[in-house]
């Protein structure tokens, strides 16, 4: 269907306002530009070194991951391979190869090298598996980010059986030593306070930002890291946070009412911010263009926010008697 | 009006600005001595604590320890603005002028336990709480005319009331909040988290130095027989051998003369000295700071090593060497000099001083701890815990509690990447 990067750059460009303003029209997009994209490099690769030495699977992870991605986003990606550790560097090539043309389509490159041509991104399902055990042994707040990272994970191209495995193995080691949930609690609970004591809104001080609240930072991730505590508590798979609002009401049903307010924050994020210019900007909002009614429903999503994860932090707290 | 009387005042308003100068000797000491992303907020807290202290020290304070009570607590001079002068001795408010200036030291020196992971709210609440119902208390017992004076124990200038309990509930807090991130490795050995400026841990010290006439010299409470000048000369002496008796230690053992343990000796001299520098002969200053110096390092080892992150070595300089300070009047104190109490063992005096002096720490480091825990643990539950976040204490407290970095070219603030 498209045969460069450049053409999926003009089809992002000619398409995405038509699609900024729909959550799940605006995903689907995005993964079909992601999943073109990981085609034109797999073509490219092939033709240059031959057909893949083992059965792989790319992957995304972050917002992508989540299926959450608003109008821009960054590169957050991995490969898994089932095969030999020398076969790595065939699969390293492809990971640049994706990244590279990602950033021709408008995926920012990932600050933090979450990439799949990273080598800690790019490995087979034993060495991933091993990986894991070592995060979770280490229980730093790194190791632990990074963990999370992969949790929030989703195949975009390949055999998903794979990453399958290596989750299972995440989920498991967690089922065997609890005390790991305390300390994935203790590594998101720091919140970006977003209400003074007054009720009012806390812009951001950070130099580029000021004036702006920081929407992801904010609003955003108390209610993502809610549920991917408590997913990781029940052994729900999926990643994209409103599945797993679906898959855990039954067990957490106290979570059924912040749903809708999750939804309604993706929305208000895509109503606000479709105009974004850029990946920067598109997680900043500007308090001074707010109206009146928008900054109260901005307070109100994160005060849910904020309520929703001290519940489930305390549930979780309760569950290990803690 | 007697010159003896406005000289007497005019020395203790001039010691007490010396040791409230201490207050930046400390500013200096810490931010020097822990990383540069916590260097503004170090500096800050030490003010605003000081704000703090002050007006609970003029509300409740002052009255805890020298109002009219009994032998554990004052219960008099509540909002003290006593503007009568007597003619003789010290004017009342230059005297309490004196007296908050200490508070605010031993409160200091308990924050020292705090570094680098405490919520700044619990600053706030502590400063209230270690004001009313830790410091005040102990200071009546030795100095408000409470049980341990009248057994006559010797604390000078306060090894006990003011270096002891500070370190106590320092102790307290840095056992609750636990070590800092990266201090001790999965195999319990230990890392050091180097401070970020030697050269403003020095000028630390060197201030606190200065400030510390006020403390002890001016703990004469007046010119008579020009006596401060003693009490100056067995100051100095200890500080100077503090820092080479650590110096000498740390040399030996380990076969370099480090820095910050040299600096840790001249303030452990000085903490040493600080009970025992009116009642002791020049050459026995000189042995007490260098035993002091000597502690210092040994100590500084021992908290490491069971785990007991000290960032600022608190407990090493101010509990460890403020009980050796007490203790050594048992020893050292001679008879022409032992205003309070009796003569030292080394005087004749047997193990009498000694056994008072051993009571008065143990009480004092008893009290000061356990309360300290107490109202840290009620906190910690409270306030859904002391510490700050691991996110926020990576970050730094300079902007996790304050929003802009002490060193704001040095540092970019990071972006949080907690959804990736």
């Amino acid at each position: 269907m498209f045969s460069t990067y450049e053409e999926l750059k003009q089809w992002r460009e000619n398409t995405i306002r038509s699609v900024a303003d729909d959550h799940l029209q605006l995903n689907a997009f995005h993964d079909q530009l992601m999943y073109q994209a990981a085609t034109i490099a797999m073509d490219k690769i092939e033709s240059e070194q031959g057909n893949p030495p083992a059965p792989f699977a790319f992957f995304v992870m972050g917002s992508a991951g989540r299926f959450e991605q608003s109008v821009w986003s960054d590169q957050d990606h991995g490969i898994v391979f089932d095969g030999d550790e020398n076969v790595q560097h065939y699969f390293l090539e492809l990971g640049e190869e994706i990244s590279r043309g990602l950033a021709t389509v408008g995926y920012e490159w990932c600050e933090g090298q979450v990439m799949a041509s990273n080598p800690l991104w790019c490995r087979s399902v034993v060495s991933f598996q091993d990986q894991i055990s070592e995060w979770l042994d280490e229980a730093s707040w790194q190791s632990l980010r990074n963990f999370s990272i992969i949790i929030d994970s989703r195949v975009l191209y390949g055999k998903e059986e794979l990453l399958e495995r290596v989750k299972h193995e995440a989920y498991s080691r967690l089922e065997n030593h609890p005390s790991l949930y305390a300390r994935l609690v203790d590594n998101f609970e720091f919140i970006k306070k977003g209400v003074g004591v007054f009720g009012q809104l806390l812009p951001d001080q950070r130099q580029g930002m000021k004036g702006d609240i920081h929407l992801k930072e904010t609003a955003y991730f108390p209610y993502v890291n809610a549920l991917r505590i408590l997913a990781l508590r029940s052994g729900a798979m999926a990643a994209p946070t409103i599945s797993r609002f679906e898959a855990l009401k039954g067990k957490y049903p106290f979570i059924e009412e912040y749903e809708k307010d999750f939804r309604h924050l993706l929305e208000f994020r895509l109503r606000l911010r479709q105009g974004a210019e850029n990946y920067e900007k598109v997680h900043l909002l500007p308090i001074d263009r707010l109206t009146k009614e928008e900054k109260q429903e901005l307070k109100y999503l994160i005060r849910r926010g904020n309520q929703l994860f001290a519940k489930s932090k305390s549930i979780v707290r309760k569950e290990l008697r803690l | 009006m007697d010159a003896t009387f406005l000289m007497n005042n005019l020395w203790i308003i001039v010691c007490t600005v010396l040791v409230l100068l201490m207050q930046g000797g400390f500013i200096l000491l810490e931010a020097g001595s822990t990383r540069m992303k916590n260097a503004g907020h170090i500096a800050g807290k030490t003010v605003f604590t000081v704000g703090i202290v002050s007006l609970v020290f003029w509300a409740v304070g002052y009255g805890l320890i020298y109002g009219e009570g009994n032998a554990f607590i004052g219960f008099s001079n509540f909002f003290y603005g006593d503007a009568t002068t007597m003619g003789e001795g010290l004017a009342g408010s230059v005297d309490f002028m004196f007296q908050l200036a200490f508070a605010a030291i031993a409160m200091t020196i308990a924050f020292g336990g705090f570094a680098e992971r405490a919520k700044l709210i619990g600053y706030v609440i502590f400063a209230i709480l270690f004001s009313i119902v830790i410091y005040p208390v102990i200071a009546h017992w030795i100095w408000g005319g409470g049980w341990l004076g009248e057994h006559g124990k010797q604390d000078f200038a306060g090894s006990t009331v003011v270096h002891l309990t500070g370190a106590a509930a320092a102790l307290a807090a840095t056992m609750i909040l636990k070590p800092r991130i990266g201090k001790y490795n999965k195999d319990g050995s230990s890392n050091e988290i180097a401070g970020h400026n030697q050269v403003f841990t020095a000028l630390g010290v060197l201030l606190l130095w200065v400030g510390w006439f006020g403390f002890n010299a001016g703990s004469t409470f007046g010119v008579e027989d020009a006596f401060f000048g003693y009490v100056a000369l067995n100051t100095q002496l200890a500080a100077g051998a503090g820092a080479i008796g650590a110096m000498l230690m740390v040399w030996a053992v380990t076969g370099k003369a480090d820095v910050p343990t040299t600096l840790n000796g001249a303030l452990a001299g000085l903490v040493a000295i600080t009970a025992s520098c009116a009642f002791v002969e020049p050459w026995a200053a000189v042995i007490i700071g260098l035993v002091g110096g000597a502690f210092v390092f040994f100590s500084m080892r021992f908290f490491d090593k069971r785990k007991i992150d000290d960032p600022i070595f608190a407990l090493s300089v101010h509990g460890t060497v403020g009980i050796w300070g007490t203790l050594s009047n048992g020893l050292f104190a001679t008879p022409e000099l032992a205003s309070v109490g009796r003569p030292g063992l080394f005087y004749g005096g047997g193990f009498e001083q000694l056994g008072v002096q051993l009571l008065g720490v143990v009480a004092c480091g008893l009290y000061a701890f356990i309360v300290s825990w107490i109202i840290l643990k009620v906190m910690d539950k409270a306030m859904g815990g002391l510490r700050v976040t691991e996110e926020e204490e990576i970050m730094g407290l300079d902007i996790s509690e304050h929003g802009g970095y002490g060193y704001p070219e040095n540092l970019t603030r990071p972006e949080s990447k907690s959804g990736a």
